[in-house]
């Protein structure tokens, strides 16, 4: 139980949590832009304030729990995880052709979020317990990159490409961070390279592939495939510098923009608020991420150290992605923008994430968690 | 814990400390990354923004849903039944129509329709978004076709959707079984967020409803380029919806066929089941449903009519009606008989046309009585004093037991909308229901089904092929697989087995012999069923509706069609190794061999094709009535 002590509310992260305010303050008020016409029953922007609610109470519940406890549990949440995914292989919901959903009545809990959250639990705690000194050998990573394997095989089979792939960002970040020897990285490209091609031939769907093809469409034909991308691009472009103003986006209340409060939020508040806007709303993304690392450089122990890293960079990749991809960088994947987009499991994930944060933050004199 | 952690720290604190050097060079990834982003914002929207904003406002590309193929549905043969061809249909996008009223009173005076019609169909929709398309007329007729699309130059904002609908090879064949399609209304828009469109269709009874998610596909997207009139140009680009699941049942298309026709106007159900499998090869409930009144919203006219309609076309009979099981229940008697060491295969008693209990006659359907008689006759010709003496030994309680585990008093658990369960009286269940104590009277009516005794022909289906398979209780179940749009089988059949039935085999197969004796032997109740090629065992059973002392002298034709008695026919064959079961029920039917025999010969007939059935003769036909029996 949480014996109080002083120093915990003294080491407490106040500039992470004011940062958070400001990023779901933004979230909120661009969603309400997105989603406050033309939606039977509850609107997205109400709903997503309820998950709000939901996600700041979990947080409060991470935060008295010392996050030294997790290293203890990983395996027990790993396995969790993996039951929960198998379970919405049999049972789920399917939506555009992936079982993604559990209908917990409540909620539609997709469990590929959670398995972004407790990748990371599990390989801190892995690499914790090994010692990483002088970095590790190829055989060494077997069992880690096991570790990733289960539960992304079951999420491409899904098909969720984008969760898949922050797997794998999340794993390659903890590792290189981890340190690995020289010679292990010549191996492993040697040996990954050649199976680039052959990935795109047989892992990937049809329709994964021409998402691929669509980005690398001459830019020039703006009628050409790629709806999604296209559109974004010029709901972007078009708010220039200072953007259309608020609730004034053509394309999105025109309903140019598909998917505008999911997935393409960011697009919305370019539209609206225009490059200076745009950049505003970046400096306090990055840095909520900068002081995820931040908290990576205060923790005590080794596990906390890699705890906030791995967060950190599961944050740091999600929202890269989605930007990259609104912005025509990368091809269209599922990947929300963290505690920007609408959807309840997503931000219960993220805050449960920043939760963790803010308790190893807030722990680092303490030592021993009981 | 504690342990691991503080070794981890003292090993190697030094760890700790390059660890965290490296979170220097993570800041820098972070903030290459970052510079990525703004370099790329600013190309966006500061070195091409004026080219973007001019392209936002000439932005014409608009996005239309195209539905999947519904899948099909086809019988156990692969032979279809239900599948789609083009509805074409009519929609106004109001966004694209600068004047609405002018363009409608030309449209209405093309489609020949009044145009307060098409102004009712916009008004139901002016809550939406105004690109949302609005559907004015659904199902046009080639030569209106032909007409709006020389004509769609004049129309701006018209559209004509081309929607794969519904095509019923065999009207109103199975009609309680497949259900119908029609428009997705608001509660069921707001029930299912984000999956379905305004305008489209979902089922709404039936297998269309239930298997829903798994007919419907998954919609594709067209996007179009219009122009500032709203016509359209050319198509950008087509993500190809994805087809549903066909549904193959486990119903014989012509069996099912010839149940429905076998029961023609009457009310009543019929169903055939495959004993060792419990794959259901027809069900009917006649009178049926008439589809094409409820496509597109069924009006308070025709439903108030269906709802008063004394023949009750709304229920699916065969798994929603419930009827006192009447003599069919017999062998749920005599298995408890059997099984509780009551009688024998060679125990007898003696009808001289009634028995007496506390100061009352309850009667035996013949007047005069049948003499001495075992259980293989008292099931041959339906003797109810015979019944009467083994269920008043055995007890109410026990009999529910054996009743249950033969399935009745509960629903079959078959996978259609609504199933009824019946009833299998208990004391317990008295006590429960009504808060009365049970009276020994009473267990004299259950015991030839009557009295509280409800039981649905599915159940009694199930019953029968439970008592001659061995006793092994199978679910019964519809479909044969559903198979996804490439062919391959998503989910094929496997029979679930429900429970077994009390008692021994032997006792089982006394009683397959007593209902072989009732179809071969000269004075069985249902010789109706005889057949010189093949061994067929049945039980009739005539329920009594109400006990109506005014009617009882009357002839049976003049009797109010409410106040006749049910008829049941159960059968099964070929006996030594049977195959199938067959209920049948005929509300109001009077007899059970004359009411409900007849179908159940011409599935027969049906099912073993070559199969030569005894003729009857008029007036020949031993036939049981009921006397006025029922304890109420």
């Amino acid at each position: 139980m949480l014996r109080f002590d002083r120093r915990l509310f003294l080491h407490f992260d106040w500039a992470l949590l004011v940062t958070l305010l400001a990023v779901v303050g933004i979230s909120l008020m661009n969603l309400y832009s997105a989603s406050h016409v033309g939606y039977l029953g509850t609107p997205p922007y109400v709903k997503q304030i309820y998950y709000y609610l939901a996600g700041g109470m979990l947080m409060l519940a991470i935060i008295s729990f010392d996050y030294r406890r997790l290293l203890k549990l990983n395996y027990l949440i790993y396995g969790g995880v993996v039951v929960l995914l198998i379970a919405a292989m049999l049972f789920g919901k399917t939506t555009m052709g992936a079982q993604r959903w559990i209908n917990l009545g409540f909620i539609k809990l997709q469990p590929s979020e959670l398995a972004k959250l407790s990748m990371v639990i599990t390989l801190a705690s892995y690499y914790c317990r090994k010692d990483t000194g002088k970095g590790f050998r190829l055989l060494e990573l077997i069992p880690p990159a096991a570790l990733l394997l289960v539960p992304f095989a079951l999420i491409v089979e899904q098909p969720d490409l984008g969760t898949a792939l922050m797997l794998v960002f999340v794993f390659v970040s903890m590792t290189l961070f981890v340190k690995l020897r020289i010679g292990t990285v010549i191996i492993l490209l040697m040996l990954i390279v050649p199976l680039v091609p052959l990935a795109w031939k047989h892992g990937l769907k049809p329709y994964q592939r021409q998402r691929v093809t669509t980005l690398f469409a001459p830019e020039n034909d703006p009628l050409g495939a790629g709806y999604h991308i296209m559109q974004s691009k010029i709901a972007v472009g078009s708010g220039q510098t200072f953007g259309k103003g608020y609730l004034a986006g053509t394309q999105v209340h025109l309903d140019f923009l598909p998917e505008r409060h999911t997935d393409f939020a960011f697009s919305v508040l370019a539209e609206e608020w225009g490059f200076a806007g745009a950049v505003f709303f970046l400096c306090w993304y990055f840095f909520l991420v900068f002081l995820g690392l931040n908290v990576a450089g205060a923790a005590r122990d080794k596990f906390g150290v890699l705890l906030a890293f791995g967060v950190t960079s599961l944050l740091f990749w999600q929202a890269f992605v989605n930007m990259a991809m609104v912005l025509g960088l990368l091809p269209v994947v599922g990947m929300p923008l963290p505690l920007f987009s609408y959807g309840g499991s997503s931000l219960l994930t993220n805050l449960a994430g920043i939760g963790i944060l803010l308790s190893v933050r807030m722990r680092r004199f303490s030592r021993g968690g009981e | 814990m504690r342990q691991l952690i503080s070794r981890a720290d003292q090993i190697n604190e030094a760890e700790l400390l390059t660890l965290k050097k490296r979170l220097k060079w993570a800041s820098i990834v972070l903030l290459a990354f970052a510079i990525i982003l703004v370099t790329r914002l600013w190309f966006l929207q500061i070195l091409k923004g004026k080219e973007y904003f001019e392209l936002s406002e000439n932005n014409r590309i608009r996005l239309h849903w195209l539905n999947a193929p519904r899948g099909m549905i086809a019988d156990r043969q692969g032979r279809p039944l239900i599948a789609n061809r083009p509805y074409f249909n009519v929609t106004l996008a109001r966004e694209d129509a600068p004047n609405p009223a002018d363009l409608l009173n030309r449209l209405a005076t093309i489609l020949e329709v009044d145009v307060n019609e098409l102004l009712g169909r916009i008004r139901e929709g002016e809550d939406y978004p105004r690109y949302v398309p609005i559907l004015l007329k659904q199902d046009l007729d080639w030569k209106k076709l032909v007409a709006i699309e020389n004509h769609l130059y004049d129309l701006p904002g018209i559209r004509i959707d081309v929607l794969p609908s519904r095509e019923y090879f065999y009207e109103n064949l199975g009609s309680h079984l497949f259900g119908y399609l029609g428009q997705i209304n608001e509660k069921e828009l707001a029930d299912n967020e984000g999956e379905y469109q305004r305008n489209d269709q979902l089922g709404k009874l039936g297998l269309e409803r239930i298997y829903e998610e798994q007919l419907r596909g998954e919609p594709g997207r067209r996007y179009l380029e219009v122009d500032a009139q709203g016509f359209e140009q050319r198509e950008v680009s087509v993500q190809q919806p994805l087809p549903g699941s066909d549904l193959k049942l486990t119903i014989d298309r012509d069996l099912q066929d010839v149940a429905e026709d076998a029961l023609g106007s009457v009310a009543g159900a019929a169903v055939v089941m495959e004993v060792a499998t419990g794959r259901i090869l027809a069900i009917a409930s006649s009178p049926p449903l008439e589809l094409n009144k409820f496509v597109g919203g069924i009006s308070r006219k025709n439903w108030d009519a269906m709802q008063a309609d004394e023949l009750k076309p709304l229920t699916n009979k065969a798994t929603q009606g419930q009827y006192p099981p009447g003599s069919t229940y017999k062998m749920v008697v005599a298995l408890a008989g059997l099984s509780e060491g009551v009688i024998n295969a060679d125990t007898t008693f003696f009808c001289n046309g009634a028995m007496k209990f506390k100061d009352r006659d309850y009667h035996c359907w013949k007047k005069h009585g049948h003499g001495t008689v075992s259980l293989e006759r008292a099931l041959a010709e339906s003797c109810d004093v015979f019944f009467y003496s083994v269920g008043m030994r055995v007890g109410v309680d026990k009999l529910a037991q054996y009743a249950k585990s033969l399935g009745l008093g509960q629903p079959t658990g078959i996978n259609l909308e609504h199933e009824k369960g019946g009833v299998v009286p208990s004391s317990d269940w008295k006590k429960r229901r009504f808060n009365q104590p049970w009276h020994e009277g009473e267990t004299m009516s259950i015991s030839i089904g009557q009295g509280y005794d409800l039981a649905t022909p599915l159940q009694i289906c199930q019953m029968t092929s439970t008592l001659v398979n061995g006793g092994i209780r199978y679910r019964p179940q519809i479909i044969e697989a559903i198979m996804d749009a490439d062919g391959k089988v998503a989910k094929g059949f496997e029979p679930i087995v429900d429970g077994q039935a009390l008692g021994k085999a032997h006792s089982l197969n006394l009683i397959r012999a007593g209902m072989v004796a009732a179809v071969n032997t000269p004075h069985g109740t249902a010789g109706i069923a005889r057949s010189s090629t093949i061994l067929v065992g049945a039980k009739t059973g005539t329920a009594q509706v109400v006990k109506v002392e005014q009617y009882k002298h009357l002839k049976e034709k003049d009797i109010p069609y409410k106040y006749r008695d049910h008829a049941w026919f159960t059968c099964f064959a070929p006996a030594e190794k049977p195959e199938i079961a067959i209920t049948v029920l005929v509300e109001h039917g009077l007899h059970g061999a004359t009411g409900a025999g007849p179908v159940a010969r011409r599935l027969l007939k049906e099912y073993f094709k070559g199969i030569r059935l005894t003729k009857q003769k008029e007036g020949e036909v031993e036939d049981e009535g009921v006397e006025d029996n029922v304890a109420l």
